[in-house]
């Protein structure tokens, strides 16, 4: 097996795929990596050219001149100081980081407490510059000290309590807390405001519906679908390179297809790949690069299909990141990055497929090539009970007799009305959005942008969707086994390659592998925010 | 009736030459009764404002977020998103300009009685969260000042830093500690603060204003001359003497009495508290030397004791110097010392004049009586405006003088009493421990209705009891007036 490292090329490559393929997007993505235009006139590119030389430093480098140039953008650079800052406490040692980055896994700790000290610093730098900004920076200090700590998240010990005099009727309490929400709540504070705000639009939607009335399901926030597609694109690379939310799991996935290509005696298959996600697109020229570097070269023919969540399908739009906005296209772009790799790419796309309805003439497979699914964040769309939809779905799955399915969901309980009352699913729906919220103002620096916008408005959508939703780890093994399918380790290779990657976020997040059932967790101040797992048939047992 | 009304003259306070202007009541509300909690309670206090309008029907959720929608132009355009800072008080005049635009005054005021509520409850409720009730301060600083805007927001402004002298003081361990402070710990601290000019002002702003002082004093005063008509050494242990204007009418009384042996000697010891610190001791030792002036001017012979305690010390009889033919009284404006320490019965005091705050005393814990208090505390601030409607400024010193302490000491104590009974009145408290009613006299009544004629319609005296008389504004009592004596050496001659 000879995979070089493929988590440490992730930001490059994304972005060479970008910059390659798409000359529309605002020139700022390719100036870290083409320094000699612009290093001349500011000595601070310089810098970061330097640190490019080591790989892990690579990513850091790109990632926070992304986020720096991108913020200087809107602001009238007040950055550059800060940026400084960031280099002297990044720089301390950067060759031990890279020889010792699959050894020492320890030493994370130490190297990521300064990458806290430095939010700090660029937290308060931060707070002169923009007005819609300043409430963030007195609090998000505070909020992000205690690990799971319930003292700082406030918004809860409201949202929560009106919830629950919503589903006992107590109709003053409720007015009570919908009038303090409504002072509390800001669209643009720090995570607490925020999920007030999105808390307080969900309570209020949630009873002007019950009350039978459509005038006032007043316009969300931003989402996906409402955004242009390059805006989109650039919100979503972003957010992969300064949140592990999804780069993690789509790290883990494409480690693991590596990890069955390898147990695969014939390299000569063809790859055929069904992406059933939620990276439109993002995950995968991560994956292509790595199969260039393998032994033998990449497969003579990698195939995609992508099944699409219908945006006709309500079900669907209600469901965070599923639907990018109309006309959002990155086959075209794959396409063309996989050309410039040597690599022979076939993308299918299943538009206005529900899950539900899929079979196998659809899918068109192949009993010759290596089938893999790849689910991601997608399952949850689909009913629990009455019908069974995932269990019947993941049954199809293991019709298809994949060499192997990747499974990654949110690691929570479920919202749904059947699970519990209204305020028992609101309450968890609360705590999936603080999560995204908490760990991405952290992302973000506690900063605003329009990207942050689009992502937590679109990951909002979670509160307002009525359906079903979430389902705890045990609970989806219990569902793969059941079906037929047996759980797969992940290999060193890809738990190191996915500790490598988590290494450059927020210390915050943790990976936790859990040694019973080989699912690797994704943990965020000690809350588990999402597992992935790798299933393979299983022949000796109960084959369906 | 010998009376005293006008026996101010002496004491000249002209720094604000105010005039008192009557005006009639503007609004009357409907109380509609229900029974959720108290938090539906706002349409039966009017005071501040005009909450029929905004109660729209309780169950009716879609008028609730329409009305929410409407007035505030979409959720989303939550009036935070433009805020500057979150603890200036300047933002403020930028909220409430965007409030004037969208909504009125009497919604704000809506807004500042639910987040007053939501941080009561977040200090103490079932999900206490000091992170919580933080954040809500911050948000009432940016909407309240103490010193311009509604009643409702200079009171919200009071509440709101009372709020966060408990959230600050809870937050060492030893909050707890300060139960022996007694209920006046803030009282003092904060009047250590004021300027004397300011305070001097502020008391004859609040004479001219509202009845509430001399209400008091007046009635204590009628009491203690009919208790002493045949005394001749008269000895007032007075708890908190202020200025000692009080004490003026009393002293003219005393002199030109027809009846009774003429001329008795006035001995008056004020107790002060070491806690307030120089300034207010010097203020007493002032007091003692204007009203040693003022007995001289008029030939009523008088004599001028100071009583110091520490902060936390007890009152202890035996710190107090008694002569043997003294009648003894006792005189409480709003100031008891620790009731826990102090038997006054030992004393055998011949009267005990007590003047207290009338907080109805509500169900539902800290919340409700921190509500009780809002409503009390409305209805003064409501009252003040209706006898001085055009003097904001005059209000706003008094309101920083008087109200603000106040409440910040009421506050105080209903905090440390949470999960305790309630300790009930002082007056209860007098008559569990074995003192008897004074009866009030005729004349006694005739005094406070004609007192209460000489200000706004709104003010209202009521008989509770034969020895106590309430003074309220509007439906809500304010301040209660009461005579009591010991029973341990019946005079015959009250």
């Amino acid at each position: 097996m000879n995979i070089e490292e493929p988590e440490s090329c992730h930001g490059s490559d994304m972005l060479d795929w970008f910059v390659g393929s798409v000359p529309i997007l605002p020139s700022f993505l390719d100036d870290p990596y083409d320094a000699g235009d612009i290093s001349s006139s500011n000595p601070w590119w310089e810098k970061s050219q330097e640190i490019c030389q080591q790989p892990i430093n690579n990513i850091d480098a790109g990632t926070s001149s992304l986020v720096a140039q991108n913020d200087s953008a809107t602001s009238d650079h007040p950055q550059q100081s800060d940026s400084k800052k960031r280099k002297t406490l990044d720089d301390p040692d950067p060759k031990t980081s890279q020889n010792h980055q699959k050894r020492n896994q320890n030493r994370r700790g130490n190297f990521e407490e300064q990458d806290g000290d430095q939010a700090a610093v660029e937290e308060a730098g931060s707070g002169k510059r923009s007005s819609g900004n300043k409430r963030s920076t007195n609090k998000v200090n505070t909020n992000n000290n205690g690990n799971g700590n319930k003292e700082g998240r406030w918004a809860e010990q409201l949202l929560n309590p009106c919830a629950s005099a919503i589903t006992v009727g107590n109709f003053s309490r409720v007015q009570h807390f919908l009038y303090v929400l409504h002072e509390l709540a800001s669209p643009t504070g720090d995570a607490n405001h925020r999920l007030a705000a999105h808390g307080l639009r969900s309570l209020t939607h949630h009873l002007s519906s019950s009350a039978a009335t459509s005038s006032s399901a007043s316009t969300g926030p931003i989402n996906f679908a409402s955004t242009e597609p390059k805006f989109f694109q650039r919100s979503l690379i972003k957010f992969y390179e300064i949140s592990p939310w999804f780069a993690f799991p789509n790290n883990i996935a494409n480690g693991s297809i590596l990890q069955i290509l390898t147990q695969e005696a014939d390299h000569s298959r063809t790859l055929h790949i069904l992406d059933i996600g939620v990276s439109h697109g993002v995950q995968w020229p991560t994956l292509l690069e790595a199969l260039t570097r393998r032994s033998g070269g990449p497969p003579p023919l990698v195939r995609i299909t992508v099944i699409t969540a219908a945006a006709e399908n309500v079900q669907n739009t209600e469901t965070p990141f599923s639907i990018g906005p109309p006309g959002d296209n990155f086959s075209i772009r794959l396409l063309s990055f996989a050309k410039s790799m040597n690599i022979n790419l076939q993308i299918d796309r299943l538009d206005d497929h529900p899950l539900q309805n899929l079979n196998t003439q659809v899918i068109n497979t192949n009993p010759e090539e290596t089938l893999i699914v790849c689910a991601q964040f997608r399952l949850h769309h689909l009913n629990h009970n009455t019908p069974d939809e995932r269990t019947e779905f993941l049954r199809f799955l293991r019709s298809l007799e994949p060499k192997g399915v990747i499974l990654t969901e949110n690691n929570m309980e479920c919202s749904c009305n059947n699970c519990g009352d209204f305020a028992t699913g609101f309450s968890r729906r609360v705590e999936y959005l603080w999560r995204f919220l908490d760990s991405t103002s952290s992302a973000f620096k506690g900063r605003e942008s329009e990207e942050r916008r689009v992502m937590e408005g679109e990951a909002a959508k979670a509160l307002t969707n009525r359906y079903e939703m979430n389902e705890g780890k045990e609970k989806w093994c219990e569902r793969m086994r059941c079906v037929g399918f047996v759980g797969e380790a992940l290999g060193e290779d890809a738990t190191d390659g996915a500790r490598a990657l988590l290494r450059k976020y927020d210390s915050n997040w943790e990976m936790r592998t859990d040694e019973k059932d080989g699912c690797v967790g994704l943990w965020w101040k000690g809350q588990p925010v999402s597992f992935s797992s790798l299933w393979k048939l299983d022949l000796n047992g109960n084959d369906s | 009736m010998d009376m005293a009304i006008d026996g101010f003259h002496e004491l000249d306070f002209t720094i604000f030459n105010t005039t008192t202007t009557t005006t009639t009541t503007t609004t009357t509300t409907d109380s509609s009764e229900n029974d959720y909690d108290y938090a539906c309670n706002w349409n039966d206090w009017s005071p501040v404002v005009d909450w029929e309008a905004l109660s729209s029907d309780q169950n009716d959720f879609q008028d609730l977020i329409e009305s929410m929608m409407d007035t505030h132009g979409g959720l989303k355009q939550s009036p935070l998103t433009d805020q500057e800072t979150c603890n200036s008080m300047s933002t403020s005049t930028d909220t409430m300009l965007v409030d004037d635009e969208t909504s009125g005054e009497d919604l704000k005021g809506l807004r500042l009685v639910h987040l007053l509520m939501a941080a009561a409850e977040a200090l103490t409720g079932v999900n206490k969260s000091r992170e919580l009730a933080r954040v809500i301060l911050i948000r009432l600083k940016e909407l309240a000042s103490p010193h311009d805007g509604t009643n409702m927001e200079r009171l919200a402004a009071y509440f709101t830093d009372a709020l966060q002298g408990l959230l600050d003081c809870n937050g060492n361990v030893h909050g707890k500690h300060s139960v022996n402070n007694g209920p006046h710990h803030y009282h003092y601290h904060n009047r250590g603060d004021q300027h004397h000019s300011d305070v001097l002002a502020a008391f004859q702003l609040l004479q001219d204003m509202s009845p509430y002082v001399k209400f008091g004093h007046f009635t204590a005063n009628q009491s203690i001359l009919e208790a002493v008509a045949q005394d001749r050494r008269i000895h007032i242990v007075d708890f908190d003497i202020m200025e000692g204007i009080q004490w003026a009418s009393l002293m003219q009384a005393l002199a030109s009495r027809k009846d009774g042996p003429s001329t008795p000697h006035l001995r008056i010891t004020a107790l002060s508290r070491g806690g307030s610190g120089r300034k207010s001791i010097r203020t007493v030792q002032e007091t003692g030397r204007r009203l040693t002036a003022f007995a001289a001017s008029i030939g009523q012979p008088f004599s001028f004791h100071q009583c110091r305690l520490e902060s936390d010390e007890a009152f202890r009889p035996s710190s107090l110097k008694l002569v043997r033919g003294e009648a003894l009284v006792m005189n409480c404006m709003l100031h008891l010392p620790h009731s826990e320490y102090w038997s006054p019965s030992s004393l055998n005091p011949r009267l005990i004049t007590l003047v207290e705050e009338e907080v109805a005393i509500g169900e539902g814990g800290f919340v409700g009586r921190f509500m009780d208090l809002l409503h009390h505390f409305s209805a003064m601030y409501d009252s003040l405006e209706a006898g001085f409607p055009m003097q904001s400024r005059a209000r706003t010193l008094v309101e920083k003088v008087f109200l603000g302490p106040r409440i910040a000491g009421s506050l105080g104590r209903i905090y440390r009493a949470r999960g305790e009974e309630e300790n009930g009145s002082w007056g209860e408290w007098l008559a569990a421990i074995g003192f008897n009613q004074v009866n009030l006299s005729f004349a006694n009544h005739c005094q406070a209705k004609l007192l209460l004629g000489l200000f706004n319609d709104g003010y209202r005296v009521e008989e509770l009891a034969c020895n106590r008389l309430v003074l309220g504004w509007k439906s809500r009592r304010l301040l209660s007036a009461s005579v009591w004596t010991s029973n341990f050496n019946s005079d015959p001659d009250l």
